[in-house]
C-alpha cells in the first residue's frame, strides 16, 4: 500500500476484496470507533457484536400506507364512524380540514396465538403475525413525501445522505463477488419521490449505492451486457477481455507501488463473475409452480398498467419478492422493495387523498401476497433467522376522512413491522392513540432512528460506531439520535 | 442641630464612605477569584452539558441568575453553605455523579469551588461563562497569516528550487533524508499539463511539437499556452461547481427542471477564464446585485446562494400556517449558508444549527446570524438583460422614465391640490371603473371538494332565515388563474337552480332553471340571471349535475349567489351557506364567500353609465383648473414618456436566470419577500417550534483579530448585510478565506491539499501537511493581486510539479502517502475529462461554449414528477458531443454512466471527489451505449484517416495514449482487430489503465 494511504485503498478495491468487511478493518485500525474506544478482538464478519441476521429486506409502501386500513386495529373508528371527527385540538393537515371519523372500508379479524387483529386488505400476512413485531407509534419528522421518504430511507430529511443499505454494505461488506451488495427493486410504473438519492451512497464509496434491478425491463441490470452493439459477440468479448489484461499488466508493470492499477484490472474479472451470476438469480422459469403459486404468480410475464389494479399489483410485488429470496440466496446483503411509484395522476402510490377503497386495496392484496409468501419461503428454507424483514412507509394516514372516502397524511402516528433476524414475533410495541392519530404515550413515540439502530444492532454493528467523517461532521445512519429497541428482540 | 451632632454625621458619613470603598474592593477581589478559578473550573468541566442551549438536567450554569436558579433537582448552590450545596455533593466523593464525560475534579479545584461558595459564592452579574472550546482558541487557521522566509536549504537542493513552493517542500523532504525525483519526461509531462489545466488530452501533434521543441522555455511557454485556452475555463469551473453542488434540477420529492440555471455556470467558466481577482469572484458570488445593480454578470453570479436544492412541495404547496414551511425555509437558508461557509471559510458552521459546535468556536447564535443573512432570499427565476449593453441602455432608459412620470406626478399633485383633491378622486373611480376587476379581491366565492370524475352531484344552499318574496336570482361565475382557467372557474357545466321550504329538498321543490340536458356554454365573466315567480322560499339550492374541469379533475365554484327581493336589495347577504361539501382553503375558497359581496365582474351597464359620468366631469375639472403652461408641459411629459416607453420596448426581451431573488411571480404558496427580512429566531435544538430570541446578521467571531460585527445601521436592506459578508469574507484579516483557497487549487494540482480536508479547517479536519507553505501561499496570493493563474504557474512551473511519478522504495517506507511529494502523483480521470477524452478522440467532441445544458435522457411526464430516461438517450446525438460540464444535471437520478465514474453528487458540496474502481464500473466503460456507440465511431475516424489496419492501429494509440504501440502492442491489436473488427480494437483500447490514468 504505498500509493494510497489505507483508508484509500480499502474504499477503492472494498467491492473486490469478497467477503472481508470493509468497516471491520477499518475499524481495527479505530478509523470507525471513537479514539479512545479498544477496538474489539476481531473475527471476520463480527463488527461490534455478534449477529443475529446476516440480511435485511426493506419493504417500502410509496405514498403512505394507512396504518388504520392493515395493521392498527382501532375499535373506537368503527364506533364513530361517520361523526365529526374530534381529538380535542386543533388539527392542521396537508391538504384539506378535518372531515369525519372514516372507519376501514374493510373488516378486522384477528390472528394467530399472537391474536393480533390484522385487516381484510392485508390478510394474507395474518398467517404471519406470529413472526411479526408491529410498532404502531411511529412518528416522522415530515408532513411532505419528499423529505419524508429521505427520513425512511436515509434516516434524514434532507438530501445527500447513503441509504440504509450503503451503510451496512460499507459496514459488512459483501458476501459474495457475484452480485452486488445492496440492490434496490423499484416499482415497475417508476421511481418513488427523490428517486435513486433515496439509496444514493452520497459520501460513501460509489460501491455502496444501490444497484437498480428491474425485472421488468429489457436490461435489468443497466450495463450488465452490451446493448445493441452487433459488433460483440462471447467470442470477441473474451479475446477482448483477454487483450486488455495483457495491456494493463504490461502497464502495470513498469509503474510499481500502485495498487489501483491492479485493483482496476480485478474489477474487470469481477465484472465478468457479475455477468455469469446475474441473469440466472433473475430467472424464475426454474421455480416450482407450487413456488411461484405461493407469490400469487400464475405467469412471470406480464404488461405494466397504468392504473392501480389488484391483478398487476400481485404479479408486481409477488415476483419481486421472489427475486429477492433468489438474490438473497446468492449473498446479496441488502434488498430495498418498493411499491408505489411517483404523486402523478393516476394514482400509483399508496398515497390515497381520493380513495382509500379504490387504492389501498389493490395495492395491500399485492404487497400482502407478495410478503406472506416471502415469509413463509423464507422460513421454509430455513433463511428468516437470520435474515431481518421490515416493511415501512413514509407517514401514516389520518383517521377521519378528506373528501368522503379519502384520507390525508398523518406525519403523527404510523406503523412499521419487522420480522425475522433475531426480531420477537407475535408482539406488537408502542401503541398509537385510540383514534391512531398520535402516538399513545405522546413522549416516546418510536423513529426511524431507532428502527435502523435496532436493525444494526441485530446485524451486529452498534449504531452509534458506524461514523463517516463527511466534510468535518462524523456522520452515523441514525444522526446523533437512536436507541436499540430491546423489547423487539428476542 | 448642635454641632456635636454635625461632628458625629458628619464622622459617621465619611466612615460610610470608607466602608462602602473597603466593600467595593472587597468585591472586586471576590470578582477576580471568580474569573480567576471557578469560572474555568466549571467552564472547563461542566458546561459542555450545562449550557443555555440545552441544559441537562434542567441546568445551566450560563449565568449567575440560572445557575442560582438550579436544575431539576432544586438549587445546588447554597452560598455559605458547602454541606448545602449540591454542586460540591455531585463532585465529590470516590466516585463522583459528576462530570458524566471526562475526568473527576482534582481535590485542588473542589477546594477551590468550597472555599468559594463558604464566602458566599460570589458571581458577578453580567459574567457569562461558555465552554472553553467556543472562546477565541488556539488552533491554527484561526490564527492570522504570518509573513514566511522561504527556508534555507543545502546547496544540492538549493539547485532544485525553480519557484519558492520548492523551497518549503524541499525543506521537509531534507528533514526526512528525501528529495524530489527526477523530472517526468516530456510526453508524460504534457499529458499531465493538459489533463489538470484543460481536462483534455493532447492531439499527437501537439504531443510531438512539444516534444521536439528545443526551446528551453518549451515548458512555459507550453503552460501559458494552457492557462490562456477557453478549455481551461471549462475544465477548472467543473471544480468549483462540484465545490458549490450545482445541478440543473431542484431536487427532492419532483426534482423539477431548473431550466435557466445554467448563467451561473457560465459566469464560473467566464470568471476563471478571465482570471478574475478572487475578492472579485467571491464578492459578486455573494452580492454581485448590491455592487453593480443591474449588471447581468453579478446577477447570474448569485446564482452561487442558490446552486443547492429547492423543495418543491414545502414551499409551494404547503400553506404558510404548517410548522412544515418554516422547517422548510429553515433548511433552505441551512443550505445557503453551509454552501457560503464552507466554501470561502471552510468551516462547518452549519454544526451549530442545533447547539453550540462542539468542537470549533462556533455558537449557535453566531449560525444563525449567518442564517439572518439570507433571510430575505429565495431560490427563483427572475428576468434580466444577459447582454450588458441591453442591460445598460434598460437602466439608464428606466431610469429617465421614472424622473418624467416623477415629474407629471408632481405638477398633477399641484394641480389636483388646486381641486382639493378631486380630480385624484375621479381618476380613482375611473380607473377602477375601466379595469373591469371590481369586486374581485382576495376572497373568491365557493370551492368544492375536488373530484377525479366530473359526475359527481354537488350542491351549495342558501338559508333567508324564513320564506322570503324574490323577484330574481343572479350566478355569478368565479375568477382563478389556476391552470390558466380565469373567467368561469368551475362554473358547472350541468346543473340546477332550486327553490323550496324544506332543507333537504324533498318536497314542494320549484325548479328555476334546468341545464341537466345538455352541456351549457361557460357565461365566463357574465352573471346568470334567473327570474322567478315572486312566490316566497326560504331555501335556494344550486346542484351542479356535471362539474367544471380543472386541471385533470372537477370541481364546482361560484363567485357570488345574489337573491333580489321587489325592492332590489340582495337579501342572500345575511343568507347561511351549506353545501354537500367545500374545500374551506381560506381566505379565497370558503362558502361564507359566495356571499359576501365580493366577486369578479367585468363592468355592469350601471358601471359604464357611471365610467361616462365621470369621465365627463373629470375633463371639465381639468379644463378649469389647468392653466396653459401646465398643459404644455404636462403634454410634453406624456409625449417623452411615451418617447422612452417606445425606446424600452424596441429592446429585446428579458431572459429567465434562477438566481437568489427577492421579487419574483408568486407561485402557490411560495411568495416573494420584496426585499423584507425574514425573522431569524436562534432555535433551541434547531427546532422550529421552540423560538428563544430573534437574531440580526453578523459575522462568525472566528478569527483573531477579525471583527465579527457588520457595523450596519438600523434600516439597512438586506443586499447591504450580503455586501457585508462579503466583505467580511475577503477582508485582508480573514486568515481562513486566503488558506482556503489557495488549498482547493493546490489540491487540483496534486491531488491532495495541504489541508486534506479542503471544507474543514477546524479541529475535527486535518492538520496542514506544511503550514507554513500554506501561509506563504495565501499570503502572496492575496498580496499579489489574487490571480488564479499566477497561483496555478507558481504551481505548475516547480520542480515538484514536474516530477515523475515513479515509485521509489525508500521514500515509500518513510512517506507512504506521498504526503511530501518526493514524486508527483498518478491522477485517475474524472467522469468528466473520462467522457471529454473519449469524444475528444474520437474526433466527435464539440467545442460549442455556454448556454442551457444538454439533456442525457429524455423526460417523460414532466407535469408532476419528470421521469428521466438515461436508457432513451442517443448517444449519437450531436448536442450531446459538448463538453460534459454543459450537461444538464439531473439531482434525484444521477446519470447512470458519469455516476459510475464517481462524478460529484449535486446533493452535497463535493470538495474532492471520491474514487473507486468497482466492477460496476468496468461495466459501465465496457457497455455503456455511451462507449459502445464512440467505439465505432472511433473505428470509422481511423478508417478515415488510415489506409491500412496496421496504420489505424497506430494511429489509434496516438490519439488514446499518445504514444506509439509496442510491437507486441501491435500485433494483439492488429489480431483483435481482424479476428473480431476494429471496433472492437478502440473499445479496447478506451478500457486501458493508461488511457484512465495520467502518469
Amino acid at each position: 500500500m504505498r500509493n494510497m494511504n489505507r483508508r484509500e485503498f480499502l474504499w477503492n478495491s472494498g467491492g473486490g476484496l469478497g467477503g472481508i468487511a470493509l468497516a471491520s478493518l477499518l475499524q481495527q485500525e479505530s478509523l470507525l470507533s471513537a479514539p479512545n474506544q479498544v477496538a474489539p478482538k476481531q473475527t471476520t464478519g463480527v463488527l461490534h457484536h455478534p449477529a443475529k441476521a446476516k440480511r435485511v429486506i426493506q419493504l417500502f409502501m410509496s405514498g403512505a400506507a394507512s396504518q388504520c386500513d392493515t395493521f392498527d386495529y382501532k375499535p373506537k373508528l368503527i364506533q364513530d364512524h361517520g361523526n365529526q371527527w374530534d381529538p380535542g385540538e386543533e388539527v392542521k393537515l396537508f391538504q384539506s380540514s378535518p372531515g369525519k371519523t372514516l372507519k376501514s372500508p374493510w373488516k378486522w379479524k384477528q390472528y394467530g396465538e399472537s391474536g393480533k387483529w390484522i385487516n381484510e386488505c392485508v390478510a394474507p400476512l395474518g398467517d404471519c403475525v406470529d413472526d411479526i413485531a408491529f410498532v404502531h407509534n411511529m412518528v416522522s419528522k415530515s408532513n411532505v413525501h419528499g423529505p419524508a421518504t429521505f427520513m425512511q430511507a436515509t434516516g434524514f430529511i434532507l438530501p445527500g445522505f447513503p441509504g440504509a443499505g450503503s451503510w451496512v454494505s460499507y459496514a459488512l461488506g459483501s458476501m459474495t463477488d457475484n452480485l452486488p451488495t445492496f440492490v434496490v427493486i423499484p416499482d415497475p410504473r417508476g421511481f418513488a419521490p427523490n428517486g435513486p438519492a433515496n439509496w444514493s451512497a452520497a459520501f460513501l464509496p460509489a460501491e455502496h449505492q444501490g444497484t437498480l434491478i428491474r425485472p421488468n425491463a429489457k436490461n435489468p441490470i443497466s450495463n450488465l451486457f452490451p446493448q445493441n452493439a452487433g459488433f460483440i459477440s462471447n467470442k470477441s468479448e473474451k479475446a477482448v477481455l483477454e487483450a486488455l489484461k495483457k495491456i494493463n499488466r504490461k502497464h502495470e508493470e513498469t509503474r510499481q507501488g500502485d495498487s489501483r492499477l491492479d485493483a482496476r484490472i480485478r474489477s474487470y474479472e469481477l465484472a465478468a463473475k457479475m455477468q455469469l451470476s446475474a441473469p440466472d438469480v433473475l430467472d424464475l422459469s426454474k421455480e416450482t409452480k407450487q413456488t411461484l403459486k405461493l407469490y400469487g404468480l400464475d405467469s412471470t410475464k406480464f404488461e405494466v398498467a397504468d392504473e392501480i389494479n389488484e391483478r398487476s399489483e400481485i404479479n408486481y410485488f409477488g415476483r419481486n419478492c421472489l427475486i429477492a429470496r433468489r438474490l438473497l440466496e446468492k449473498g446479496v446483503r441488502f434488498i430495498q422493495i418498493w411499491s408505489g411509484a411517483d404523486n402523478a395522476h393516476p394514482r400509483r402510490n399508496w398515497d390515497s387523498h381520493e380513495d382509500i377503497k379504490r387504492d389501498h386495496w389493490p395495492l395491500g392484496r399485492g404487497m400482502s401476497i407478495g410478503t406472506a409468501a416471502l415469509l413463509k419461503d423464507l422460513k421454509q428454507r430455513g433463511m428468516l433467522d437470520d435474515t431481518l424483514v421490515l416493511w415501512t412507509t413514509e407517514f401514516g394516514r389520518m383517521p377521519c376522512s378528506q373528501g368522503s372516502k379519502g384520507r390525508d397524511h398523518n406525519p403523527f402516528v404510523f406503523t412499521n413491522w419487522l420480522a425475522g433476524g433475531g426480531i420477537k414475533g407475535g408482539t406488537t410495541y408502542g401503541n398509537s392513540d385510540e383514534w391512531s392519530y398520535k402516538p399513545e404515550d405522546p413522549d416516546s413515540p418510536t423513529y426511524c432512528y431507532d428502527i435502523h439502530a435496532t436493525i444494526l444492532h441485530q446485524l451486529g454493528i452498534d449504531h452509534k460506531k458506524l461514523v463517516l467523517r463527511n466534510n468535518g461532521i462524523d456522520r452515523r445512519l441514525t444522526d446523533v439520535h437512536g436507541h436499540v429497541i430491546h423489547d423487539l428482540i428476542s | 442641630m448642635n454641632h456635636f451632632k454635625l461632628l458625629l454625621l458628619a464622622t459617621l458619613s465619611i466612615c460610610a464612605i470608607l466602608n462602602s470603598f473597603m466593600e467595593v474592593h472587597a468585591a472586586d477581589e471576590k470578582d477576580q477569584f471568580f474569573k480567576d478559578h471557578v469560572a474555568l473550573i466549571l467552564e472547563k468541566n461542566c458546561l459542555e452539558c450545562h449550557n443555555g442551549n440545552d441544559p441537562q438536567g434542567g441546568l445551566s450554569l450560563e449565568t449567575k441568575a440560572v445557575a442560582f436558579t438550579g436544575g431539576e433537582s432544586g438549587e445546588v448552590i447554597k452560598p455559605g453553605d458547602v454541606d448545602e450545596s449540591l454542586l460540591i455533593d455531585y463532585v465529590t466523593g470516590p466516585d463522583p455523579e459528576m462530570p458524566k464525560k471526562g475526568k473527576p475534579l482534582t481535590k485542588k479545584e473542589i477546594s477551590l469551588l468550597e472555599k468559594w461558595i463558604e464566602q458566599g459564592a460570589n458571581w458577578p452579574d453580567q459574567l457569562t461563562l461558555m465552554e472553553p472550546h467556543l472562546k477565541k482558541s488556539n488552533w491554527w487557521s484561526f490564527k492570522p497569516l504570518k509573513q514566511i522566509k522561504t527556508p534555507v536549504l543545502s546547496s544540492g537542493n538549493q539547485k532544485k528550487v525553480t519557484t519558492p513552493i520548492d523551497a518549503f517542500l524541499l525543506h521537509r523532504l531534507q528533514k526526512e533524508g528525501l528529495s524530489f525525483s527526477g523530472e517526468a519526461d516530456r510526453r508524460t509531462l504534457i499529458r499531465r499539463l493538459y489533463f489538470d489545466l484543460i481536462g483534455l488530452p493532447p492531439s499527437p501533434e501537439e504531443i510531438q511539437d512539444f516534444v521536439s521543441d528545443e526551446n528551453p522555455q518549451a515548458y512555459s511557454k507550453l503552460v501559458e499556452k494552457l492557462l490562456a485556452s477557453e478549455r481551461y475555463g471549462e475544465r477548472w469551473a467543473r471544480h468549483w461547481l462540484d465545490t458549490v453542488h450545482y445541478a440543473d434540477t431542484h431536487g427532492y420529492d419532483k426534482d423539477k427542471l431548473r431550466h435557466h440555471a445554467w448563467p451561473y455556470r457560465d459566469y464560473v467558466i467566464r470568471s476563471f477564464n478571465q482570471d478574475k481577482k478572487y475578492s472579485d469572484f467571491v464578492m459578486e458570488q455573494l452580492a454581485g446585485d448590491v455592487i453593480a445593480p443591474g449588471d447581468p454578470t453579478g446577477i447570474a453570479a448569485i446564482g452561487f446562494i442558490v446552486t443547492g436544492p429547492f423543495d418543491w412541495v414545502g414551499h409551494i404547496e404547503i400553506s404558510e400556517d404548517l410548522i412544515e414551511k418554516k422547517i422548510t425555509r429553515n433548511l433552505d437558508r441551512d443550505d445557503m449558508v453551509s454552501v457560503a461557509i464552507n466554501t470561502f471559510q471552510s468551516v462547518t458552521v452549519q454544526c451549530a444549527r442545533c447547539h453550540n459546535h462542539k468542537f470549533d468556536p462556533i455558537m449557535q447564535e453566531d449560525y444563525y446570524h449567518q442564517q439572518a443573512i439570507f433571510s430575505a432570499i429565495d431560490r427563483a427565476d427572475r428576468l434580466y438583460d444577459a447582454d450588458p449593453v441591453v442591460a445598460k441602455k434598460r437602466i439608464a432608459w428606466t431610469k429617465k422614465k421614472t424622473e418624467f412620470v416623477a415629474s407629471k406626478k408632481k405638477l398633477e399633485d399641484q394641480i389636483n391640490q388646486r381641486t382639493n383633491g378631486r380630480l385624484s378622486q375621479l381618476s380613482a373611480e375611473i380607473q377602477e371603473l375601466s379595469s373591469g376587476k371590481m369586486g374581485q379581491s382576495e376572497a373568491f366565492g365557493y370551492h368544492s371538494q375536488i373530484e377525479t370524475s366530473d359526475k359527481i352531484k354537488k350542491w351549495v344552499q342558501l338559508d333567508l332565515g324564513k320564506p322570503v318574496s324574490v323577484k330574481e336570482v343572479i350566478l355569478v361565475p368565479a375568477y382563478d388563474d389556476y391552470n390558466n382557467i380565469g373567467k368561469g372557474f368551475g362554473f358547472p357545466v350541468r346543473y340546477t337552480v332550486e327553490a323550496s321550504n324544506d332543507p333537504k329538498f324533498k318536497t314542494n321543490v320549484i325548479i328555476l332553471s334546468n341545464h341537466v340536458e345538455k352541456d351549457e356554454k361557460n357565461p365566463g365573466t357574465s352573471v346568470v340571471a334567473i327570474q322567478t315567480n315572486g312566490k316566497p322560499f326560504r331555501y335556494l339550492r344550486m346542484t351542479a349535475t356535471k362539474l367544471a374541469p380543472r386541471n385533470n379533475d372537477f370541481i364546482f365554484a361560484m363567485g357570488e349567489m345574489k337573491i333580489i327581493n321587489p325592492e332590489g336589495i340582495n337579501i342572500a347577504k345575511r343568507a347561511i351557506v351549506t353545501s354537500l361539501d367545500s374545500i374551506e382553503s381560506a381566505p379565497r375558497w370558503a362558502k361564507k364567500n359566495l356571499v359576501d359581496g365580493q366577486y369578479y365582474s367585468f363592468s355592469s351597464e350601471e358601471a359604464k353609465q357611471r365610467l361616462q359620468k365621470r369621465s365627463q366631469e373629470r375633463e371639465l375639472l381639468y379644463q378649469k383648473t389647468v392653466t396653459r403652461e401646465e398643459k404644455s408641459l404636462l403634454t410634453k411629459l406624456s409625449d417623452q414618456i411615451v418617447k422612452v416607453e417606445s425606446q424600452l420596448k424596441s429592446l429585446p426581451p428579458q431572459q429567465p436566470v434562477f438566481t437568489a431573488v427577492t421579487d419574483f411571480k408568486s407561485q402557490g404558496n411560495f411568495k416573494s419577500t420584496k426585499g423584507i427580512p425574514r425573522p431569524i429566531f436562534l432555535l433551541h435544538r434547531g427546532s422550529e417550534g421552540h423560538p428563544i430570541k430573534e437574531i440580526g446578521p453578523a459575522g462568525l467571531q472566528l478569527v483573531d483579530g477579525l471583527p465579527s460585527d457588520f457595523q450596519l445601521k438600523k434600516n439597512h436592506s438586506e443586499g447591504e448585510r450580503r455586501l457585508a459578508l462579503a466583505k467580511w469574507i475577503v477582508d485582508k484579516n480573514n486568515s481562513l478565506t486566503w488558506r482556503s483557497i489557495v488549498n482547493r487549487v493546490w489540491q487540483f494540482h496534486f491531488g491532495q491539499g495541504i489541508v486534506d480536508t479542503p471544507n474543514d479547517f477546524g479541529r475535527m479536519g486535518a492538520l496542514p501537511s506544511h503550514s507554513e507553505l500554506l501561509d506563504y501561499l495565501a499570503i502572496n496570493f492575496r498580496d499579489q493581486g489574487q490571480s488564479m493563474k499566477d497561483l496555478h504557474r507558481m504551481i505548475l512551473l516547480s520542480t515538484a510539479y514536474r516530477q515523475a511519478s515513479t515509485h521509489n522504495e525508500k521514500a515509500a517506507a518513510i512517506d507512504g502517502n506521498n504526503q511530501l511529494l518526493w514524486r508527483m502523483n498518478r491522477r485517475k480521470l474524472d467522469a468528466e475529462s473520462i467522457r471529454d477524452s473519449v469524444l475528444q478522440v474520437t474526433g466527435k467532441l464539440n467545442l460549442k461554449m455556454y448556454g442551457p445544458g444538454y439533456h442525457l435522457f429524455e423526460i417523460e411526464k414532466p407535469q408532476h414528477s419528470p421521469h428521466y430516461l438515461y436508457e432513451k438517450y442517443d448517444p449519437n446525438t450531436k448536442a450531446s458531443h459538448r463538453r460534459t460540464i454543459y450537461r444538464f444535471v439531473v439531482r434525484s437520478v444521477p446519470d447512470p454512466f458519469m455516476d459510475s465514474l464517481d462524478c460529484a453528487n449535486p446533493s452535497q458540496t463535493v470538495p474532492k471527489r471520491m474514487q473507486t474502481l468497482t466492477a460496476l464500473q468496468a461495466l459501465s466503460l465496457l457497455n455503456d451505449k455511451f462507449m459502445i456507440s464512440m467505439s465505432s465511431n472511433f473505428a470509422t475516424r481511423l478508417q478515415g484517416e488510415n489506409k491500412n489496419l496496421d496504420g489505424q492501429i497506430k494511429h489509434a494509440f496516438q490519439l488514446a495514449l499518445g504514444r506509439a504501440p509496442s510491437a507486441e502492442e501491435q500485433d494483439l491489436l492488429v489480431t483483435i482487430a481482424k479476428n473480431h473488427g476494429l471496433k472492437n480494437a478502440c473499445r479496447l483500447l478506451l478500457n486501458t489503465n493508461e488511457f484512465m490514468f495520467v502518469d
